[in-house]
C-alpha cells in the first residue's frame, strides 16, 4: 500500500489537516441528525477522507465493509426503457457512486438509486440512524437535468436518505441543490499543514527528515496533500537517507508543458502555433483536463514574462478559459490563448527592441 | 462555324425524296466517325457496296495509325470510314428492290477551326446505304459464316457478321443516277456539300410532314414549329465522336467495353485489330494497367511493318507503364474466357458532364442494347436482382435481339436502395472470381477444343455493367469501388462547351454572344445540360442571352452540394477576379463572393466538420501575419463557432445554425490566399478523441480492479494530473538490485515486500507484450528479444508524450520478472486469506448474533460482555495476522495460510463454547423467538439483516467437522 492510503486517517479525531472541519462534523453527527452535505474543494485536499471518516463516525466500522456492484437499472423513460449500468460501492449503510459516469443519462441514475434506497428503508426507526447515506461523487460533472431532478428527490426522500455530495467546484452545482445542502468547503491544505503531515508520516516510518526537506516537498506539491505524500514516498524510494538538495521528481506533463511554454517564448508564428497544437493534443489525449493545461501554461508563461505584460496575459487567460467552459472543443480555446499570447508578446518584443 | 446554310438548299428530285423517306429512319442515327475502332478494314466494308466486283485480298488496306489522326485532329479524307448499316428491315427492302448504292463520304466541314475548338459536328456527315446482295452472307452469328468475315455494327447498334466477298469493285458508284460526272473527283459522285444539303433538306421535309420527328433526328425547322423536345435530348450526341466529355475517358470506356467482346460475341470474331487496340492503349493513361483480352495474331493480315510498329507500341507501353505482367496477362487472357479484369465500370463525376450519354453511346457503339436502371425505378434488392440477372446472364434467345448492356444510373442516389443493386453486383463479381480459379482448367480444355464459348455460369457476370454515380465516395459504393474500374469525369474545357453551345444556338436561331455563352458555361460549371436548358428557356421567352441574365439569377442554379474539400479550398483560396471587373464593381464582387460562399457552405451543412477542416489546415497557409493578429482573429472566430455549436446543442435551437456560415466567411476574409492550398482531411481531432477514450477506458478498467478502499479515493480524472508520474517512480525504485531474493539485505527485502504490496493493492502487474521499436523510446533500450515486460494496465503510456523523454527509471527485465512472480504469488495468497477471512466473517456474524440474543435473554451481563470481547479480540488479531502474513510470504506461504486457518478455527471454537454451554443450537433460536427483542443492539442489526430477509440464508456451522449442522434458516427466524 502506498503511504497515501496507509496513513489516511480513518476517524474524525485522527485527522491532521482539517481539524476544525472534522470537529464540526463530529458535533453535527453526534446530534443524531444530519443534513444533506456538500463537500467541495480542490482535489487532494481530503474531501473523500473526511467523508469516509464521517461515515465511520455515523455508522461505525461496518461502513468499511463495502462491496463493489455493477448495478443494472431498467428505467422507464416515457416511451422507451433505458438500460443503465453503473458501478456502485455499497455497505449496509451507504452507497457510493459516480453518476457522471453514466453520461447524459445520469439523471435517471440519480432518481432511481434514491428511490431504491427509499424503498429499502430501515424498518426500525427507533434505531440509531433511520436513514442511509448516498455519496455522490463529482456532482459538478452532473448534467443540469440531473441536478434539477436531484433537488426534488432530495426533499421527497429526505426521511430515508441523506446525500453527501462531493465536487471540486461548487459553482457548477446549481443554486437549488446548494441551498438544500450544508456546504462544507475543504480548502487545499496550507503548506505548513502538509509539512506537519509529512513529518507525521516520517515519524511513523522511522525516517530521518533533513530540515526544510518536507517544506520543499510541500512547496512543490501545489498544495495537494496526495501529491505531497506521493512525492515524499517517491523521494524515499529513490534515495534514502534524504539529502537536503535532493531532487523532487516533477510530474511528466508539467515538464512537457514547460517545453511548450519555452517553445512559445522562442518563436511566435503560425507554424509554431501548429507545433504547439500538436503538443497540446498530446496532453489532452493523456487525460489532462484542459483547464489544468491552460492554468499551468499561464503559470509557466508568467514566470518568463516581463512584468508589464503579466496583467494583460492573465486577463486573456481568464477570458479564454471562460470561453473554453462555454464551448466544447477545448483545443480551440487553448490554441486561441496561445495565439493571443504570441501576438501580445511579439508586439511587445517589436516595440521594445525595434 | 458551319458553312451549311439552310437557305440555299436545293430541292431534291422526287425520286430522291422518295428514297430518302423510305430510309428516313436511318438518318436518325448519325454515323460513327471513328468506325476505325471496330472496323479496321474499311475497304472490306466496301465490298458490300461493290456489285460483285472482287476486291483483291492481297491488297492491303491503307491503315493509318490512330495516333497520327488524332494528332492532326482532322478527319482523314483519304480513307473514309464508312459504316455499313444493315438493318433487317432495310435488308429485306433492299433485297427485293433495285440495287442501288449510295455512298456519301463525309466531309470535313470545319477546317478553319483550330485544334482546341475542334468539335465533331453532330450533323450526319456520312449517309450511306448499303446494298446487300442475296449471295452476300450476312448473319447475326459468326458461326454461321464460313470463311472470312467482318463484324459490322450499324449506328443503331445492330451487329452482324458479313462474309467477305472474294470480289472487290473498283467502280463504286457507277450507277449513281444523281451526279455521275462528279465521280471523277473522288469516291463519291457528287460534291459533299450537295449531299449534305440534300440530306438536311430531306430531314426538313420530313419534319414538316410529321411535325414531330420520331426519335433523335436533327431536324432543322425552317419555320419555328411546335417543337416540344428538350434541346438536351435533341442535341444529345449520338455518335462516339460527338461526345463532349474528355476524350481519354471516352476511349477508356470504349476499350473496356471492347474487352467484353470475346465473352459476349464469341472469341473468333475479329473486331479490333492489334494496331487499333494498341493505339487505343497508347492513349490510355500511363498508369492504367490494361489487360486487353483481345489479341489475335492469328489471321492477321496486317503488313509486317504494322506489326512491327505495334511491337514498338507495346514495348513503349510496357516501358511507360512498367506493367511487367501485362504481357503475361495478355497472353493468358487470349486463351479463354474473355471478360475483362474488372467487370464493372464505375463512372463518376458531377452532374451534367455526360456520363449517362457516354455510357449509352459507347454501349450502343459496341453493339449492345442498353438497359438502364436508374433511381426512378424500383430499387428494392429482390427486384433489382431479378432485373440484373435478366440482363446480365441471359443470352438472347430471339435471333434479332442484341446483347444487353446494363447501365445503372445514379447508383449512389438512393443510398438504402442503391445498396441492393450494389450487393447484387458484388455477389456476382465475387462468385465469378471464385469460379474463375476453378474453371481455369476447364476453360483451357474448352479453348483447346475451340468449341463452345457460351458457357453457362451460374451467377457470373456475362454482360458489361456500367454504374454511374455522382459521388464516388458515397458510403454505399465503398465495396464497389474496390472491384470496379473507376473513371472520374473531369470538366471539359469551357471552349469546347462554348463552341458546341454556339453551334446549337445558331441551329436554333438563338443569338448569343460567345462571351455570354462562356459566362454561362462557367456559371454552370460546364454542366452542358444546365446550359442547354437555360438556353432553351431563353429561346422560348424570345430573349437573347446576355451577361445580365446570367448574373441576375435568371439562370437556375443547381442545388449542388460540393465536397468538403471543395469548400475548404474555396475558403482558403481567393477567387481570382479579373482586373477590369474589379475596378468596376468591387463592392458587388465582394457581395457575390459572400453569396457564393454562403450558399456553398450552407448547402453542405455539417458546419462542425467544416470548422474542423479550417482549424486543421488554417495554420498551413502562407499568409502574411507578422504580429499574429490574423491568427488571433481566426482563432476567435473558431472559438465563437464552437461556442455557438455547444449552445445550439445544449438548447436544441437548431435555427441558430444559420449563423455558422457567416463565421466561416469572416475567416475566409482574413486568411484567403491566392495560392492553392494543400488541404488535408481533419483527422487530428478524431484521433485525439479516440486516444482519449482508449486511455480513459484503460483507467476505468484498472480502477474497477482495485479494491474499493483505494479506488474510492482515486479519481480517474485527476489521476494523471497528480499521481501517475509519482506512482511510476515508486513502482520502479532505482536502488533495487536485480539479484536473487536471498542475496538481498534485510532492508532491501522490506522494500521489495512493500513494493509488491503496493503493486497488488493497486492491481498493477507486469505483462509480456510484443515489443515494438516505436514505443520503446524510453531510456531502456537493452531489450532486444521480442517480448518486453510492461505494466499491465499500460500506465507508462499515459506519460508518453511526443518528443518528450521522460526521466523514469526502468527496472531491469530480470527484476521485472521477479516482481511479476512475487505479485502473482501475493495475489494467490491474498485470495486464500480473503476466503478464510470470509469464512471467519460468517462465523463471527453468527456468533455475535447468537451471543447478543443469548446475552440478553439468558445469560448474565458479564457473560455477554465476555463473549463480546472474545468476538472483538480475534478480529483485529486476525487482521494483523493477515497483514503480517504478507511480508514473509515469499518464504513461508503455506505456513501463513495454515496459521490463518488455524487461528480462525480456534477462534470459532472458542466462540461457540459459551453458547453451547447453555443451549442446544436450535433451542436457542426458539427461545430467542419467544422473547421480545427490543434492545438497541438488535435494532442496530436491522439495516443489515433486512436486506437479506427475503432470501433464504445458508447457515453453516462448523462445516466439515463432526458436530457440523447444515440447515436452511430464514433471517426472519433469527429476528422474530
Amino acid at each position: 500500500m502506498l503511504w497515501v492510503d496507509k496513513y489516511r486517517p480513518k476517524a474524525l479525531d485522527k485527522v491532521i489537516v482539517h481539524q476544525d472541519v472534522a470537529q464540526n462534523l463530529k458535533k453535527l453527527v453526534t446530534e443524531q441528525d444530519c443534513p444533506h452535505l456538500l463537500f467541495y474543494g480542490p482535489s487532494g485536499s481530503g474531501k473523500k477522507t473526511l467523508i469516509m471518516a464521517l461515515l465511520r463516525q455515523m455508522f461505525g466500522a461496518s461502513v468499511e465493509k463495502v462491496k463493489v456492484e455493477n448495478k443494472n437499472w431498467k428505467v422507464d423513460a416515457g416511451s422507451r426503457t433505458l438500460d443503465l449500468e453503473l458501478t456502485t460501492l455499497s455497505s449496509t449503510h451507504h452507497v457510493e457512486l459516480n453518476p457522471s459516469d453514466a453520461g447524459f443519462q445520469d439523471r435517471y441514475i440519480v432518481q432511481e438509486i434514491i428511490k431504491e434506497m427509499a424503498k429499502n428503508r430501515p424498518i426500525d426507526t427507533k434505531g440509531k440512524k433511520g436513514f442511509k447515506v448516498l455519496v455522490l461523487n463529482e456532482v459538478d460533472k452532473l448534467s443540469r437535468e440531473a441536478q434539477h431532478s436531484l433537488r426534488r428527490t432530495m426533499e421527497k426522500y429526505s426521511a430515508s436518505c441523506r446525500l453527501i455530495l462531493c465536487c471540486n467546484s461548487s459553482s457548477k452545482v446549481t443554486e437549488a441543490v446548494r441551498s438544500r445542502c450544508l456546504n462544507v468547503r475543504i480548502n487545499a491544505p496550507k503548506e505548513e499543514e502538509i509539512v506537519e503531515v509529512l513529518e507525521f508520516i516520517g515519524k511513523k516510518e522511522g525516517l530521518q527528515l533533513p530540515f526544510g526537506f518536507a517544506a520543499r516537498i510541500a512547496e512543490k506539491s501545489n498544495r495537494s496533500l496526495r501529491r505531497a505524500i506521493l512525492s515524499f514516498e517517491t523521494c524515499r524510494v529513490q534515495q534514502y537517507p534524504f539529502t537536503n538538495n535532493q531532487l523532487i521528481p516533477a510530474m511528466d506533463w508539467e515538464a512537457y508543458l514547460l517545453e511548450i511554454a519555452s517553445d512559445i517564448m522562442k518563436e511566435q508564428s503560425p507554424k509554431r502555433l501548429f507545433q504547439v497544437r500538436g503538443k497540446v493534443y498530446e496532453l489532452l489525449s493523456n487525460c489532462i483536463p484542459p483547464e489544468i493545461i491552460l492554468k499551468r501554461l499561464l503559470y509557466e508563461l508568467l514566470k518568463k514574462l516581463d512584468a508589464e505584460l503579466k496583467h494583460e496575459v492573465c486577463h486573456w487567460a481568464a477570458y479564454y478559459e471562460h470561453r473554453m467552459r462555454l464551448g466544447q472543443k477545448a483545443i480551440f480555446h487553448i490554441e486561441a490563448f496561445v495565439a493571443k499570447f504570441m501576438s501580445i508578446y511579439k508586439g511587445f518584443l517589436i516595440s521594445t527592441f525595434g | 462555324m458551319d458553312d451549311i446554310d439552310i437557305m440555299d438548299m436545293d430541292i431534291p428530285d422526287p425520286d430522291e425524296l422518295q428514297w430518302l423517306e423510305a430510309n428516313s429512319h436511318l438518318h436518325d442515327d448519325f454515323d460513327y466517325d471513328d468506325n476505325d475502332f471496330q472496323q479496321p478494314f474499311p475497304e472490306e466494308i466496301d465490298t458490300h457496296n461493290t456489285h460483285h466486283t472482287p476486291i483483291p485480298q492481297s491488297q492491303p488496306p491503307p491503315i493509318i495509325p490512330l495516333s497520327t489522326r488524332t494528332d492532326s485532329n482532322k478527319r482523314p479524307q483519304l480513307e473514309p470510314p464508312i459504316s455499313t448499316t444493315v438493318d433487317s428491315k432495310n435488308e429485306a427492302k433492299l433485297d427485293d428492290s433495285r440495287k442501288r448504292s449510295r455512298v456519301e463520304v463525309e466531309q470535313v466541314v470545319d477546317d478553319k477551326i483550330d485544334d482546341e475548338d475542334w468539335l465533331p459536328p453532330p450533323v450526319p456527315q456520312v449517309e450511306q446505304v448499303v446494298e446487300v446482295f442475296e449471295e452476300m452472307i450476312v448473319s447475326r452469328y459468326a458461326s454461321q459464316i464460313d470463311g472470312d468475315f467482318v463484324p459490322v455494327t450499324g449506328p443503331c447498334g445492330d451487329r452482324v457478321y458479313a462474309k467477305i466477298s472474294r470480289f472487290g469493285s473498283d467502280d463504286l458508284v457507277k450507277k449513281n443516277k444523281l451526279d455521275s460526272n462528279a465521280y471523277s473527283n473522288g469516291l463519291i459522285a457528287e460534291p459533299v456539300s450537295l449531299l449534305m444539303q440534300r440530306v438536311e433538306q430531306e430531314a426538313v421535309e420530313k419534319a414538316l410532314l410529321e411535325s414531330f420527328g420520331p426519335e433523335g433526328d436533327v431536324t432543322l425547322p425552317k419555320v419555328p414549329v411546335v417543337n416540344e423536345r428538350l434541346w438536351v435530348d435533341k442535341y444529345s450526341p449520338n455518335s462516339f465522336m460527338e461526345l463532349l466529355s474528355d476524350e481519354q475517358t471516352n476511349r477508356e470506356v470504349l476499350l473496356w467495353l471492347k474487352q467484353w467482346d470475346p465473352c459476349v460475341f464469341g472469341s473468333e470474331i475479329k473486331t479490333t485489330t492489334e494496331d487499333v487496340l494498341s493505339s487505343l492503349r497508347r492513349h490510355t493513361s500511363v498508369a492504367q494497367h490494361q489487360k486487353s483480352n483481345k489479341s489475335y495474331f492469328g489471321k492477321n493480315k496486317e503488313p509486317w511493318q504494322n506489326r512491327e510498329t505495334f511491337r514498338e507500341y507495346k514495348k513503349s507501353d510496357q516501358e511507360n507503364s512498367d506493367s511487367k505482367g501485362s504481357q503475361d496477362l495478355w497472353n493468358k487472357n487470349r486463351k479463354g474466357y474473355g471478360t475483362p479484369e474488372q467487370k464493372i465500370l464505375l463512372l463518376c463525376g458531377p452532374p451534367g458532364l455526360g456520363k449517362t450519354t457516354l455510357a449509352h453511346v459507347a454501349a450502343r457503339h459496341c453493339g449492345y442494347r442498353v438497359v438502364e436502371i436508374n433511381a426512378s425505378d424500383d430499387r428494392s434488392s429482390s427486384s433489382i436482382e431479378a432485373k440484373i440477372l435478366d440482363v446480365v446472364q441471359m443470352n438472347s434467345i430471339m435471333a434479332d435481339s442484341k446483347p444487353k448492356c446494363l447501365v445503372i444510373d445514379e447508383i449512389d442516389g438512393a443510398l438504402g436502395d442503391g445498396k441492393g443493386a450494389v450487393d447484387v453486383i458484388l455477389k456476382m463479381v465475387s462468385a465469378d472470381k471464385k469460379s474463375n480459379t476453378g474453371k481455369e482448367q476447364i476453360l483451357e480444355d474448352q479453348s483447346a477444343k475451340g468449341s463452345s464459348k457460351k458457357k453457362s455460369r451460374d451467377t457470373s457476370l456475362l454482360r458489361p455493367v456500367i454504374c454511374i454515380c455522382n459521388d464516388l465516395y458515397a458510403p454505399a459504393l465503398k465495396p464497389l469501388r474496390q472491384v470496379a474500374k473507376v473513371h472520374i469525369f473531369v470538366q471539359p474545357t469551357v471552349s469546347r462547351i462554348v463552341s458546341r453551345l454556339k453551334y446549337i444556338c445558331s441551329k436554333e436561331g438563338l443569338k448569343a454572344s460567345s462571351i455570354a455563352l462562356t459566362a454561362l458555361a462557367e456559371y454552370t460549371e460546364c454542366d452542358i445540360r444546365s446550359c442547354l436548358n437555360t438556353l432553351q428557356f431563353l429561346n422560348k421567352k424570345k430573349e437573347t442571352l446576355n451577361m445580365i441574365d446570367i448574373s441576375s439569377q435568371v439562370v437556375g442554379r443547381k442545388d449542388t452540394s460540393k465536397s468538403f474539400f471543395d469548400i475548404w479550398k474555396e475558403i482558403f483560396q481567393k477567387k481570382r477576379v479579373k482586373q477590369e471587373r474589379k475596378s468596376f464593381n468591387g463592392c458587388k464582387n465582394v457581395l457575390n463572393e459572400f453569396d457564393h460562399l454562403h450558399s456553398l457552405i450552407s448547402n453542405r451543412g455539417d458546419y462542425d466538420l467544416v470548422i474542423d477542416g479550417i482549424h486543421e489546415n488554417m495554420l498551413q497557409l502562407n499568409y502574411h501575419d507578422p504580429l499574429m493578429q490574423k491568427t488571433v482573429k481566426c482563432m476567435q472566430n473558431l472559438e465563437a463557432s464552437d461556442i455557438i455549436h455547444q449552445y445550439i446543442m445544449r438548447t436544441q435551437k437548431m435555427s441558430l445554425h444559420v449563423y455558422q456560415p457567416a463565421i466561416v466567411i469572416s475567416i475566409h476574409g482574413v486568411i484567403a490566399q491566392d495560392e492553392r492550398p494543400n488541404i488535408e482531411w481533419p483527422k487530428s481531432f478524431q484521433r485525439f478523441r479516440t486516444t482519449l477514450m482508449e486511455k480513459v477506458d484503460i483507467l476505468h478498467l484498472w480502477h474497477n480492479n482495485m479494491t474499493p478502499y483505494i479506488s474510492r479515493h482515486l479519481s480517474i480524472k485527476t489521476f494523471v494530473e497528480d499521481s501517475i508520474s509519482l506512482l511510476l517512480h515508486i513502482l520502479s525504485p532505482p536502488n533495487l538490485r536485480p539479484v536473487a531474493l536471498h542475496l538481498l539485505t534485510e532492508k532491501e527485502k522490506k522494500d521489495l515486500v512493500q513494493l509488491v504490496n503496493t503493486m497488488v493493492s493497486y492491481s498493477i502487474t507486469y505483462k509480456n507484450i510484443k515489443s515494438n521499436p516505436v514505443s520503446s523510446n524510453l531510456r531502456h533500450e537493452v531489450v532486444l528479444d521480442s517480448s518486453v515486460l510492461t505494466f499491465d494496465p499500460p500506465l507508462g503510456d499515459l506519460i508518453h508524450f511526443k518528443d518528450y523523454i521522460s526521466s523514469h527509471f526502468v527496472l531491469a527485465s530480470a527484476m521485472k520478472q521477479v516482481l511479476l512472480h512475487e505479485v502473482e504469488k501475493q495475489k494467490i495468497l491474498q485470495a486464500g486469506i480473503n476466503r478464510s477471512m470470509h469464512l471467519t466473517d460468517v462465523c463471527k456474524e453468527n456468533q455475535t448474533l447468537a451471543t447478543d440474543k443469548n446475552g440478553r435473554s439468558q445469560s448474565s451481563r458479564s457473560h455477554f460482555a465476555s463473549a463480546k470481547k472474545m468476538v472483538d479480540v480475534p478480529n483485529p488479531s486476525k487482521l494483523r495476522e493477515c497483514e503480517t502474513a504478507a511480508p514473509p510470504a515469499s518464504s513461508n506461504t503455506s505456513t501463513s495460510i495454515r496459521n490463518a486457518v488455524a487461528t480462525k478455527l480456534k477462534s470459532t471454537e472458542s466462540m461457540k463454547k459459551p453458547s453451547r454451554a447453555n443451549f442446544n443450537f436450535f433451542e436457542r433460536f426458539k427461545k430467542v423467538g419467544s422473547e421480545g427483542s427490543q434492545s438497541t443492539e438488535t435494532v442496530q442489526r436491522h439495516p443489515a439483516t433486512i436486506e437479506r430477509d427475503s432470501r433464504p440464508f445458508l447457515f453453516k456451522f462448523n462445516e466439515g467437522f463432526t458436530n457440523a449442522v447444515k440447515r436452511p434458516v430464514r433471517i426472519r427466524e433469527f429476528l422474530s
